[in-house]
């Protein structure tokens, strides 16, 4: 059977500590873009917790909201590609080829996630912080843009070593690298085509919603929406 | 140029670069052979311990075989070794089962930091002038090794002083045995925002000198008073992994959470309600919330009576606490405090919290007595015993200080500073950062005639140092933790080195340990052993016949099992043991009598006329307290409530920021009686608007290439005031006024969210 790869993340479980965020820099290689290029707004993350303020002191109210590539069934970022860069693999990644890739930057234009990151410089890691990098991530040069990519490297050393094994992947074998750092588990990668799996279980949820839904993007990614004092008194 | 000639030119060229290649012996990287066995591609995961800060956490570390630039015998050359990858939670841990926050992911910084100092220095310019030369191990111990003995020739042994950050665990016997057998006094542990008040109180509350552990995952109802219980405050990962449980772990079954502070935190942030209380004046509330309690007797008969004994009128049900009298101390309604105290009773299984910002005020040590009375009267274990516990103290060989290192006090700080020590022991401690101006601690440091630092970073106290012995990074290092919470079983970590050290630096164990044996006498009576692993394993072989997570038929099979596990812990209670029988295994110790104690209004520094804001600096979800602001994945991670990177920023109320012409991203100027410092402004609707608030760890003028002249020190602007029954620094108790001194373009506020802009700063149409 083949894969299809999702992500629920329960927002009643978010604490916003940001561990995620770290954690998907340390596991992807992400270059550190410094202050200077950060000011200009080209700091990258792959994964970013937005913040959504509502009412005054005393009554101040904030949501916090992992945002990430949301692998979207019928993503906009594919179809404006000139150079087939950003395209679908047959289990249902938004796949970025970074040697296609010439920087055109359609892809980021027509995300309405504004998830996609484009490398203005070469990036560069004062020796010895480039012992740091993971071997299984290529690191991407000038020009060409990255994005959360679910892990794949993590996905494909699983499916190859379960292939070796000549197995099925149990769900929960392997986790993206967010995912696994989350305390609270507000974050729970799986496979949706795995009925019995957990992110499965978890995206038919009755808090289950899609950020953008209405857009048509079909995203891969379920939000649960976060509770109240009052659902639980009365449910 | 005919192409002959070219050819011979290149050619002679070529030859002449090989040749000085040859001649300068820097230019020449030797491979050196091996000196241990990967197979290439292949990941191993070895444990280790998290040391970014005390919560004690068990960790895995990705090892993979690459080529590093290394240190061997005093000569540089590449080797195939094991090299960190990625740091991961380690599964079997009791504490965070698997789980890792930011800032422990960034530990793999520390390893590779770019600013490590690789090998023995000493100065030779002017102190603070940054002028070092490299020297030998050999030189450099037996600089230190003859300052030593000078100090005991002349019987002024007393006059060694040790300063480090707190530590638990054999770091710290270690570091106690030596000073003691030297004849020095013992070691002065400071670390800013160390929770001792709240140690004290559990003390007389509880009878545990300890920071409590709180089963949050079958909580029904949690009230934090100020405590970023998700965030920076205690164990905050088995806090979390609790609160995941709480929210969403059992179906149908969701806690209430509610949040008492004047500043919303990130914990804050998660609330049910939140509720803004004046600074200081948290313990009213809480009490405000037992006196209904107690008066509707919505709680068992006598449930509280040792915690409450604590507190004067506490029998009489507490006639100074009705709603209407805390409500006018406090800001909270009086309908307000009523509904709590009958939510609170009539949820299952509840508690309060409290740690932080409430206890950083003169009165701390009454706010967390009332906070831990109202706890003892709601947390009744109706279900499975109480939410609060404590965790047991691992029973390990003689050789261990059951009593957790306590933060040194502002008074005794001072004391130390003006006990004019001869000579100092520097151990990643940083003083000059962040104690308050008036504690005068740059000065006193400056008169000690002789320091070393243990420290692999110059920051503003090392950068004084005389002689730098550089330790190994942690993940280079044998290590050990004992937890202090986060865990209902007794928890040992343990871990050998996970990847053999870059540079030419040495554990500052094995230093201590080397130089013990070198000075002979009782010291070397008291440190028998030659290597820390040793001085490790004689602590920990003990433990093997406690049963507990390892089963082992001899020493050396226990000895192994424990350093592939990461530790040792002992077996979970049973659910329904409940936690606070759980903790018995460490009994309570009774508390030296301590007479009941009435709520003291709390002071502040400079007048509400003159300085009309409360001062919050808050600890920084990335840096801690600042020492690991030079961490660059952590200096570019967005803070979660702004979004701001790379700067310093002050939170105001949009009210605030109105009345004073005060817009977004502006520069204001925050000033107290000590100082100012300026930063640009957030407008924020969680911050009360008499108050402004500014995160912790900016502000460094020495800390290497990512932390230097970034930023403000909020901490240099505090007053010296301290918590009055227990004496340590009180710094939630400065008043401020604040000043718009400039634009955008001055205040250079970096932030994340907004996306990419051509022309940075540009006013936003409005």
């Amino acid at each position: 059977m083949s894969h299809k790869w999702g992500l629920v993340v329960d927002l009643d479980r978010c604490t916003g500590c940001e561990a995620c965020v770290v954690a998907c820099h340390a596991e992807n290689n992400i270059p550190t873009a410094g202050a200077d290029q950060a000011e200009r707004g080209r700091a990258m993350h792959w994964i970013r917790v937005e913040r959504y303020w509502e009412g005054d002191f005393p009554n101040p109210r904030i949501r916090f909201q992992p945002v990430l590539c949301q692998q979207c069934d019928e993503a906009p970022c594919e179809p404006v590609c000139p150079t087939y860069a950003s395209y679908h693999t047959p289990e249902g990644l938004n796949a970025q080829v970074y040697n296609r890739c010439i920087g055109t930057r359609f892809c980021a234009n027509a995300c309405p996630y504004s998830v996609r990151f484009f490398n203005f410089y070469n990036p560069k890691w004062d020796m010895p912080l480039q012992l740091q990098l993971n071997p299984d991530v290529s690191v991407r040069s000038v020009g060409i843009m990255e994005k959360c990519t679910f892990c794949v490297q993590r996905i494909k050393s699983a499916e190859i070593q379960a292939e070796a094994e000549k197995r099925e992947l149990k769900d929960g074998e392997f986790t993206t690298a967010c995912a696994q750092s989350c305390a609270s588990k507000a974050l729970v990668f799986g496979d949706l085509n795995d009925s019995n799996s957990e992110v499965s279980r978890l995206a038919s949820s009755n808090r289950g919603t899609k950020l953008l839904g209405e857009l048509g993007t079909r995203p891969n990614v379920t939000y649960l929406e976060r509770g109240t004092w009052q659902d639980a008194k009365n449910g | 140029m005919e192409r002959r000639n070219f050819i011979k030119i290149s050619a002679l060229s070529g030859v002449m670069a090989t040749l000085q290649a040859c001649g300068s012996p820097e230019q020449k990287l030797i491979r050196f052979v091996p000196e241990e066995e990967l197979i290439p591609g292949i990941a191993t995961w070895k444990p280790s311990v998290c040391t970014l800060c005390a919560g004690g956490c068990g960790l895995l570390v990705r090892v993979m075989q690459g080529d590093a630039e290394v240190v061997r015998h005093g000569q540089n050359g590449l080797i195939k070794m094991g090299l960190a990858k990625k740091l991961e939670g380690n599964p079997q841990h009791p504490v965070n089962r698997g789980k890792l926050c930011a800032r422990g992911q960034a530990g793999l910084q520390v390893l590779y930091h770019p600013d490590r100092i690789t090998h023995p220095i000493k100065r030779t310019g002017p102190r603070s002038s940054g002028e070092f030369q490299e020297i030998t191990w050999d030189d450099a111990l037996k600089e230190l090794a003859s300052h030593l003995t000078t100090l005991q020739s002349s019987k002024s042994t007393r006059s060694l002083a040790f300063l480090a950050r707190p530590l638990r665990g054999q770091r710290h016997e270690l570091i106690e045995r030596f000073l003691k057998a030297f004849g020095a006094p013992p070691a002065v542990w400071y670390e800013p925002f160390d929770e001792a008040v709240l140690r004290q109180a559990n003390l007389l509350s509880f009878g545990h000198a300890a920071l409590p552990t709180f089963d949050l995952g079958r909580a029904d109802y949690v009230i934090s008073f100020g405590a970023d219980f998700l965030g920076t405050w205690n164990s905050p990962i088995a806090q979390s992994i609790g609160y995941g449980e709480m929210r969403q772990g059992r179906p149908g079954r969701r806690a209430k959470f509610v949040q008492v502070e004047s500043r919303m935190s990130q914990t804050g942030a998660n609330n049910d309600e939140w509720i803004p209380c004046r600074p200081g004046t948290e313990g009213a509330l809480a009490l405000g919330i037992a006196h209904v309690i107690l008066s509707e007797k919505l709680a068992p008969q006598g449930a509280g009576s040792q915690a409450g004994s604590m507190i004067a009128g506490w029998s009489a049900g507490l006639p100074d606490f009705a709603p209407e009298a805390v409500a006018k101390q406090t800001g909270v309604s009086a309908a307000v405090i009523t509904r709590l105290a009958h939510e609170i009773t009539q949820s299952g299984s509840a508690a309060a919290i409290v740690g932080g910002v409430p206890l950083a005020h003169t009165n701390g040590l009454f706010t967390a007595l009332a906070v831990n009375a109202l706890e003892s009267l709601v947390d009744t274990g109706r279900d499975l015993g109480p939410i609060l516990g404590f965790t047991p103290e691992p029973p390990l060989g003689d050789a261990t200080q059951s009593a957790a290192p306590m933060q040194a006090s502002l008074a005794s700080l001072k004391a130390w500073a003006q006990s004019a020590p001869q000579m100092l022991l520097l151990h990643d401690a940083n003083p000059i950062f962040s104690a308050p101006p008036g504690a005068h601690i740059r000065e006193a440091i400056a008169k000690i005639p002789f320091i070393v630092s243990f420290g692999s970073f110059i920051d503003e106290t090392s950068a004084l140092a005389d002689l730098i012995l550089p330790d190994n990074a942690p993940l280079e290092s044998w290590l050990d933790s004992i937890p202090e919470s986060g865990s209902l079983q007794a928890v040992a970590s343990l871990a050998a080195p996970a990847v053999l050290p870059l540079h030419d630096t040495r554990a500052m164990p094995d230093v201590l340990l080397g130089l013990a044996h070198q000075l002979g006498g009782d010291v070397a009576k008291a440190l028998p052993w030659t290597t820390f692993d040793a001085m490790l394993r004689a602590a920990f072989v003990p433990l093997r016949t406690r049963g507990g997570s390892i089963n082992a038929k001899t020493d050396d099979e226990f000895w192994d099992a424990a350093q592939a596990q990461g530790g040792w812990w002992s077996t979970p209670a049973q659910p329904a043991g409940g936690a606070r029988s759980a903790a018995s295994s460490s009994a309570p110790v009774t508390a030296a009598k301590h007479p009941p104690m009435a709520m003291a209004a709390p002071e502040f520094a400079g007048s509400a006329t003159d300085f009309p804001f409360y001062f919050l600096p808050y600890v920084s979800q990335s840096f801690g307290d600042g020492s690991l602001a030079n961490l660059p994945w952590l200096q570019e991670l967005p803070d979660v409530l702004t979004s701001a990177m790379w700067s310093s920023w002050v939170e105001i109320n949009p009210r605030t920021g109105e009345r004073l012409g005060i817009k977004h991203g502006d520069l204001v100027e925050i000033a107290s009686q000590q100082g100012s410092v300026r930063a640009p402004a957030i407008l924020s609707p969680g911050i009360a608007p008499d108050m402004v608030a500014m995160p912790v760890g900016q502000g460094h003028t020495n800390f290497g290439r990512f932390a230097s002249g970034r930023g403000a020190n909020p901490l240099s602007i505090l007053a010296p005031l301290a918590e009055h029954e227990t004496g340590l620094l009180a710094w939630a108790a400065t008043r401020v006024k604040l000043a718009r001194v400039g634009g955008p373009e001055q205040g250079k506020l970096v932030l994340f969210a907004g996306g990419m802009s051509g022309f940075p700063h540009e006013e936003e149409p409005r």
